[in-house]
């Protein structure tokens, strides 16, 4: 027998029990670690996991474990699908026992409120391991479950890693597609969430499809700009990273930063949209970095800005409406982008 | 600790090269082993890559190498032997085509392989600098008899700080690869000597071919262990040979010098793209090293940076960055450096006007980019220890796998950078060139950095207060950033006042170079050459400090 006999999901939240779900289903002898007992115990007993994942009957392979020491020293791979706020402080427990030759592939579309670095560089940084990746992709969780056919990014710089991944986690119902590009897959996922959000606010305030695509498209372009800025290449995110995942979080109540727009929209405060729903949206944490990262580079990102405005000082989505829509007329591709490329 | 070097210090340091240096018997064992290895590598790949096909492409690069140069009775006589191989492959069978091949490898090896006399080093790190320095004093018949039997040492000169104790340490318990900073032909006889006042052993080191066709280091760079490194070489079983001779000689356990910036800086920038080969080579050489159970087989990388004052070589290369087309011409055989009357006010420069060079030597790390101790651990950022071993491991077993260690060499360069930023001593000459250069680009904004390099800006003066606040801004930003651990400063500058700072800097500029850089005329500043000016401010490029400047 190797080293390792089994992969790990670190982070018992949706999407980390979903990609739980997919690994045992394709055999592999699957750790989930979390930290909530309660959850711990319903899917050992039950495969069940109701607060993330619902009805849905998770694959009895998976081996719940609240055990870091044990999760991390059996599983040669391991996918961290952990929220952005405390990603740091669980990759620093993990850095406790990993070693170079194990694979860490994070799982999570956030951004380090501390150091408005991506989460492969906070694995990087907690961790000793050089092996990293991340997958990332327009993947609902319940659709997933339902065995719907989809499809994920996983990119590294590493093709050990894109290789061993992909024999671990693709399965029929689910393709992953191999990348080098990881700021480009990592930075897609980040900025889609807040285009999300738009989204959400688009359709809370009745707007039509029409107001939808040009939100996906305007905000394709600016996350080619952030993007750029940290050494992503543009193409990524015209692919399943990019435009793949915002096609997904731009027009479903799956999505919760689409659901936080939406509610918003409605009149809700972000407090109560967020109490309501119970669960994180990246895209509030990412809204504050990236404004702030934008401002710094002075880069141009309308939708960004407008959404930082209404999160964080209290503007009116109608007020920021018509204000992107006041905006001077222009190039649809303008020399800016092509000046952050040619850099 | 970071630790300045003292003049206890260096005091009964002796050559400690016993057993370091390359043997004649390791030489020989070095060559045959490189030699065996290329064609093994050669002939294993045969299915991918024909051997006809890399011996038409070596005759291919040679023969462009050649053509591209002036006609000279000598690369006629080159592009005839070539010529002459070409007619040899083409009817040759695959047992002829390995022995084309064998010979190839044979004879770039030997053009590479270097040399130690430890005569010559012994007289190159002890006699030369008091020489020099002795020549140099002895220009005024007054100092050498008022001077004397004191003689100028540029052990005060060279101030060789930082890590030093760990390095010295860490040769004990493995093999040690040095990666300096590059701003200059002196930069090798800089290092070489620090090394030995700090009781190092001597260093292998690839030095650019051009070195050794200058009249004045030609015969030092032969003896001191350098090997050659044709840059014009471009063929694939040139570059390959070339690894596997930096490969071999690590796992002999030679400590080596390699400047990954691969030539001297042109913008005077510190190096941000770094050239990655031959320091690849240091993963096949760990992983034979593990394999073959080496008592020792640990590599440590040291980044090193070098600070002048002035650089002896600056008007040259700026006008090399700044011409598009001198970009591709990669090595300048008449700069600074082959005219020894410019080597000569350099240091001359450097003796009389309190002048220093900053050698630091940086924190070790490993060839995986994590910091090391003095025993050789490695420990992650965290401070937790690793076992480098697992990273070329699966499942309990030693893997090579090329992509993979390729890109731990990347990571490792990206580390490199990082700590050259970290260490990068400034100086008065960047201080001011910095902040001059920065209030010319606010001034013009509207003019691109060409037009402003060529014309110097609308205005050919500058209110001296107005430098002396914009100076004072930027000492007060640098001074955080130096306590902060973001960056080195000469030490007479952090309590320096600013009028200091920049009689400093131009007393330097006006000694050294021919060109005026800056003068002052009553209370007005005269940026006199831009580009001497942009040279010098491209030191602190990367600190986010232009946005100080009002």
């Amino acid at each position: 027998m190797g080293k390792y006999d089994s992969v790990a999901v670190i982070g018992g939240g949706s999407w980390g029990t979903t990609i739980a779900h997919l690994l045992a289903k394709k055999g592999n002898r699957t750790y989930l670690w979390l930290r909530d007992k309660t959850i711990f115990q319903e899917i050992k007993n039950s495969h069940r996991n109701k607060k993330y994942t619902l009805e849905h009957d998770l694959h009895p392979a998976i081996i719940p474990s609240l055990d870091m020491r044990e999760v991390v020293q059996r599983s040669e791979i391991i996918i961290v699908a952990i929220p952005s706020e405390s990603f740091r402080e669980v990759a620093y427990q993990m850095g406790n026992y990993v070693q170079g030759d194990q694979i860490l592939i994070s799982a999570c579309k956030g951004i380090d409120l501390q150091k408005c670095c991506t989460m492969s560089e906070v694995l990087k940084e907690e961790t000793c391991a050089k092996k990293i990746g991340v997958l990332s992709g327009p993947n609902l969780s319940q659709e997933i479950l339902k065995g719907h056919p989809a499809a994920a990014v996983l990119a590294s710089k590493y093709h050990e890693v894109i290789h061993k991944g992909m024999d671990t986690i693709s399965s029929p119902d689910y393709r992953i597609y191999g990348s080098e590009d990881i700021d480009g897959v990592e930075l897609g996922g980040v900025v889609k969430n807040i285009i999300a959000i738009a989204a959400g606010m688009s359709d809370g305030k009745g707007f039509g499809v029409n107001t939808k695509a040009l939100l996906v498209s305007r905000g394709i372009n600016e996350m080619g700009r952030v993007g750029i800025t940290f050494g992503a290449n543009p193409l990524t995110f015209t692919g399943l990273a990019g435009l793949g995942d915002l096609l997904v979080t731009c027009s479903s109540m799956q999505s919760r930063n689409y659901r936080l727009g939406y509610y918003m929209a409605q009149g809700k405060s972000m407090k109560t949209a967020l109490q309501e729903m119970g669960s994180v949206a990246e895209g509030v944490n990412a809204t504050k970095i990236l404004y702030r990262y934008s401002q710094k580079k002075k880069l141009e990102t309308p939708i960004m800005d407008g959404i930082y405005k209404i999160l964080y000082e209290q503007h009116s989505i109608s007020d920021i409406t018509a204000s992107l829509m006041a905006k001077l007329n222009k190039f649809e591709i303008d020399r800016t982008l092509y000046e952050l490329i040619k850099k | 600790m970071f630790r300045h070097l003292n003049k206890d210090s260096l005091k009964n340091n002796h050559i400690t090269y016993k057993g370091h240096i390359l043997k004649q018997e390791h030489k020989e064992r070095v060559v045959e082993e490189v030699i065996s290895r290329v064609l093994s590598n050669q002939i294993a790949n045969a299915d991918k890559v024909s051997l006809e096909t890399v011996i038409n492409d070596t005759i291919y690069h040679a023969r462009k190498r050649l053509e591209a140069k002036k006609t000279t009775r000598k690369t006629k006589k080159s592009i005839l032997y070539w010529k002459k191989l070409k007619k040899r492959l083409i009817h040759s069978s695959e047992e002829e085509q390995k022995k084309i091949l064998r010979e190839l490898i044979t004879h770039f090896t030997s053009e590479i392989v270097g040399n130690f006399n430890p005569k010559v080093y012994k007289f190159a790190s002890n006699v030369l600098p008091v020489a020099l320095s002795l020549m140099l004093n002895a220009l005024s018949p007054c100092n050498l008899i008022k001077h004397l039997p004191k003689f100028p040492d540029l052990s005060e000169r060279i101030i060789i700080e930082g890590e030093i104790e760990l390095i010295q340490s860490l040769q004990k318990v493995g093999t040690l690869i040095l990666v300096p900073t590059h701003l200059s032909n002196m930069d090798s006889i800089v290092i070489g000597w620090s090394l030995y006042k700090i009781n190092l052993p001597p260093f292998i080191y690839g030095a650019g071919i051009n070195l050794f066709t200058n009249f004045l280091l030609s015969y030092y760079m032969n003896n001191l262990g350098a090997y050659k490194v044709d840059r014009t070489k471009t063929a694939g079983l040139y570059k390959e040979t070339l690894k596997e001779y930096a490969t071999c000689t690590l796992e002999f356990g030679y400590h080596n010098l390699f400047f990954p910036g691969g030539t001297r800086s042109r913008s005077g920038a510190l190096e941000q793209n770094l050239k990655l080969g031959l320091l690849g080579s240091s993963m096949p050489a760990y992983i034979n090293n593990l394999i073959h159970q080496k008592e020792k087989p640990n590599f440590f990388v040291v980044p090193c940076t070098l600070s002048y004052q002035v650089v002896l070589e600056a008007e040259r290369l700026i006008e090399d960055e700044l011409k598009v087309s001198g970009k591709s011409q990669y090595i300048m055989e008449d700069d600074e450096f082959s005219q020894f009357g410019r080597i000569y006010n350099f240091l001359q420069n450097l003796l009389k006007l309190d002048s220093k060079i900053y050698v630091r030597i940086c924190p070790a790390m490993d060839l995986f980019g994590n910091r090391v101790d003095k025993e050789g651990k490695s420990y992650d950022k965290r401070g937790r220890q690793v076992d480098i071993r697992q990273y070329v491991m699966q499942n309990n077993e030693i893997v090579r796998d090329e992509q993979r260690d390729r890109q731990y060499t990347k990571d490792l360069g990206e580390e490199i950078v990082k700590s050259y930023k970290k260490n990068n001593v400034i100086m008065s000459t960047h201080i001011v060139s910095f902040t001059i250069f920065c209030i010319l680009k606010k001034q013009n904004a509207d003019m691109d950095l060409y037009h402003l390099l060529r014309t110097g800006g609308r205005e050919d003066n500058l209110p001296l207060n107005q430098v002396y606040h914009a100076l004072h801004t930027v000492m007060e930003r640098l001074k955080e950033k130096v306590s902060q651990g973001e960056l080195a400063m000469d030490h007479d500058l952090q309590n320096a006042p600013v009028e200091r700072i920049l009689d400093d800097a131009i007393n330097h500029f006006q000694s050294y170079h021919k060109i005026v850089v800056i003068m002052r005329r009553g209370d007005r500043l005269y940026p006199s050459d831009p580009k001497l000016l942009y040279y010098y401010h491209n030191r602190l490029l990367g600190y986010d400090l232009e946005k100080e400047i009002e």
